[in-house]
């Protein structure tokens, strides 16, 4: 959108209109570059720990890490960062961006192999086929038993994770759906009962879902977990769910219906791949949440067999913190990898989430 | 529907019931109850002498948090990022997001890289070499102020979203006309931006008020509440009353406290989302 500033003319000559949209376009871009400059000071303190634990996990060896390889990965980061934002910015063609971009990144690549190459090393992700790492480093057996292979640890985190956003597809999906289309008798009660409920803290509820575990017999159970993380959760995912199924037009399900498919047909073949979009988005979504809980699985589950990657890694980081920070960024970039990726990758499914609406 | 509501029954009414009843016994470590009595709530009001610091905890930490980062900052971080480029705006909100994103253990560790009271913090890293200053130990001298900027560099991110398309949903005429009638770039934010976000940021108030009053996730792993009760917060002093020192009951009373709140305000927000379009009538009237 070109701005164009309207003055007075002061004179009654004719002003020149091509100064004035230069001058604007200038004071333009200035506002623009400085809006830039605020978000990149904004954002340094939050990518600079993330890459700073990555450096760790690479180059820390038993005892210590040395600061300065840090510093100088970022001396030849950023710079080419800068440099290729600017070129994107200024260069329209797609090629010559593509070109410029691998020929930074190749600099920078040799840059860092030269620099800080022979510094870089894997030792630290040894726990991923040791088992007794812990052990070893502390050369003592460990406050907490013998650590379990982190392998037991990622698994019975993927079985929770998996298991749970299971449960809230289906029930969320099915209770949307309902919601959405039929007319039952207390559905405006059960719908205003649920959005209480969304608004609701669960964590407040801890000590009585701890009890209600226990008493039940499921303390200490990857499922006992499992069902009160899709609960909590649900009212939440209900609506996202009848948010989408109410865009989903009537008309295509009474064609089918007319077409002579059952309601169940018609659910199935034809509701349910129009919400797509939705099925993706809360089961991203309840996967992340899944597998980056820790104050319900840290209270709920005890034995280290049943230990999931927050509780590995927690325990981890409080029994060699001080003695090997290696170690310990190694397994926090192993448990953050997933929930990353997945955020990397389905964000554009993320963001078609909207509950409900806020009165404007 | 069915499975939807046992499961709501199970693990959200029935804990209610259950705390409301746990909190008038006496159940200690065994998790056994031998009698029922009004003990934890008179020691609430009158004997717990921490309690009264772990409130004013909470206030500073609830206030504080809320006003710099969960509305102010989210604000400013909508307003700016719907003002550059659209790609370039969607960018930094992802960057934003990513704590909320990441595990919590996860993050709480970066903290813990980020503060480390030797010279190889990061922060003191920067503090040390570039300004010459000597080593800073947050964690044991400003704890509070640590647990507020790590909530805060999360919360920030869910106003953003809000905010970002409540601004967005402004019709672009608007926009417009302003600009033809000569305001500048902060006369829209003030007369036309800020107006449409009334509603938008009063939830968040109360939504962030409510969840920051409720959490301690971050601090638990990052403080531990500690050092001694110095960032035990409402809501984790009752977590340590039952699962440190194992007095579930008393636990169970102080967090029948939080469920009180958790209901009024919960019953606040209600009132604030779009009534009419959730409750829209369905779209076939067969059973």
């Amino acid at each position: 959108m070109a701005t164009v500033t309207f003055e007075k003319p002061l004179s009654p000559a004719r002003p020149d209109w091509q100064a004035l949209a230069a001058r604007a376009g200038l004071r333009r871009s200035a506002g623009q570059a400085a809006l830039l400059a605020f978000l990149l000071l904004v954002s340094v303190p939050i990518i600079l720990p993330y890459f700073w634990m990555l450096m760790i996990s690479l180059t820390a060896r038993t005892g210590g890490v040395s600061t300065d390889v840090l510093w100088t990965a970022c001396a030849v980061i950023v710079p080419a960062v800068l440099i290729y934002s600017i070129v994107h910015s200024l260069v329209p063609s797609p090629r010559l961006r593509l070109v410029t971009g691998l020929l930074l990144l190749a600099i920078a690549c040799t840059l860092l192999v030269a620099l800080i190459g022979d510094r870089l090393h894997f030792d630290n992700y040894r726990f991923l086929w040791r088992t007794n790492i812990v052990e070893e480093i502390r050369s003592k057996a460990t406050a907490g038993g013998q650590f379990p292979s982190v392998w037991i640890a990622f698994r019975n985190s993927l079985v929770l994770a998996v298991s749970q956003t299971v449960i809230i597809i289906t029930v969320a999906s099915l209770a949307g759906y309902y919601i959405s289309r039929f007319a039952f008798r207390g559905r405006e009660a059960f719908l205003q009962g649920l959005l209480v409920l969304h608004a609701f803290p669960a964590m407040t509820l801890i000590i009585p879902i701890f009890l209600i575990l226990y008493w039940v017999g499921l303390l200490d159970t990857i499922a006992g977990v499992m069902l009160v993380l899709a609960t909590i959760e649900l009212p939440f995912y209900v609506f996202v769910m009848k948010g989408f199924f109410d865009a989903v037009p009537w008309d295509i399900e009474m064609s089918a219906m007319t077409d002579g498919a059952t309601r169940r047909q018609a659910f199935r073949l034809v509701v349910l791949p129009q919400v797509s979009v939705g099925l993706i988005a809360v089961a991203v979504f309840a996967f992340i949440r899944a597998w980056e809980e820790y104050i319900f699985v840290r209270t709920f589950l005890i034995e280290n067999k049943n230990w999931v990657m927050s509780l590995y890694l927690f325990w981890v980081a409080d029994d060699v913190m001080g003695v090997d920070y290696g170690i310990v960024a190694a397994v926090s970039v192993f448990y953050v990898l997933p929930s990353l990726l997945l955020y990397v990758f389905c964000q554009k499914y993320l963001t078609q989430m909207t509950i409900g609406g806020i009165k404007g | 529907m069915g499975p939807t509501a046992i499961l709501l029954f199970l693990f959200f009414l029935a804990p209610v019931a259950v705390d409301l009843g746990v909190a008038f016994t006496d159940m200690g470590r065994t998790l056994a109850v031998s009698s029922f009595t009004f003990e934890n709530f008179e020691r609430m009001a009158t004997r717990d002498t921490r309690l009264l610091g772990a409130l004013g905890i909470t206030a500073v930490f609830v206030i504080t948090t809320l006003c710099i980062f969960n509305v102010t900052f989210a604000l400013l971080l909508a307003l700016v990022t719907t003002s550059v480029q659209r790609q370039v705006g969607a960018f930094f909100r992802a960057v934003w997001l990513l704590p909320r994103m990441s595990p919590s253990v996860v993050y709480a560790l970066l903290w813990l890289w980020v503060v480390d009271p030797n010279e190889r913090g990061l922060l003191n890293q920067v503090v040390v070499h570039v300004f010459g200053l000597p080593p800073l130990d947050l964690r044991n001298n400003h704890p509070l102020l640590l647990v507020i900027l790590a909530n805060g560099f999360i919360g920030a991110s869910l106003g953003m979203i809000i905010f970002t398309s409540a601004i967005r949903s402004i019709p672009e005429h608007l926009f417009h006309a302003a600009r033809a009638d000569g305001a500048g770039s902060l006369a829209i934010v003030r007369h036309i931006v800020l107006p449409a976000l009334r509603w938008p940021i009063s939830y968040m108030t109360i939504h962030q008020t409510l969840s920051l009053l409720v959490t301690f996730e971050y601090i638990l792993l990052i403080t531990a509440g500690g050092p001694f009760y110095d960032t035990t917060v409402f809501a984790l002093f009752a977590y340590r009353r039952a699962f440190e020192n194992g007095q579930y009951a008393y636990g169970a009373a102080l967090s029948l406290v939080l469920v009180i709140v958790g209901v009024v305000a919960a019953l606040a927000l209600w009132r604030l989302m779009d009534m009419k379009q959730l409750l829209q009538s369905p779209r076939i009237e067969v059973h």
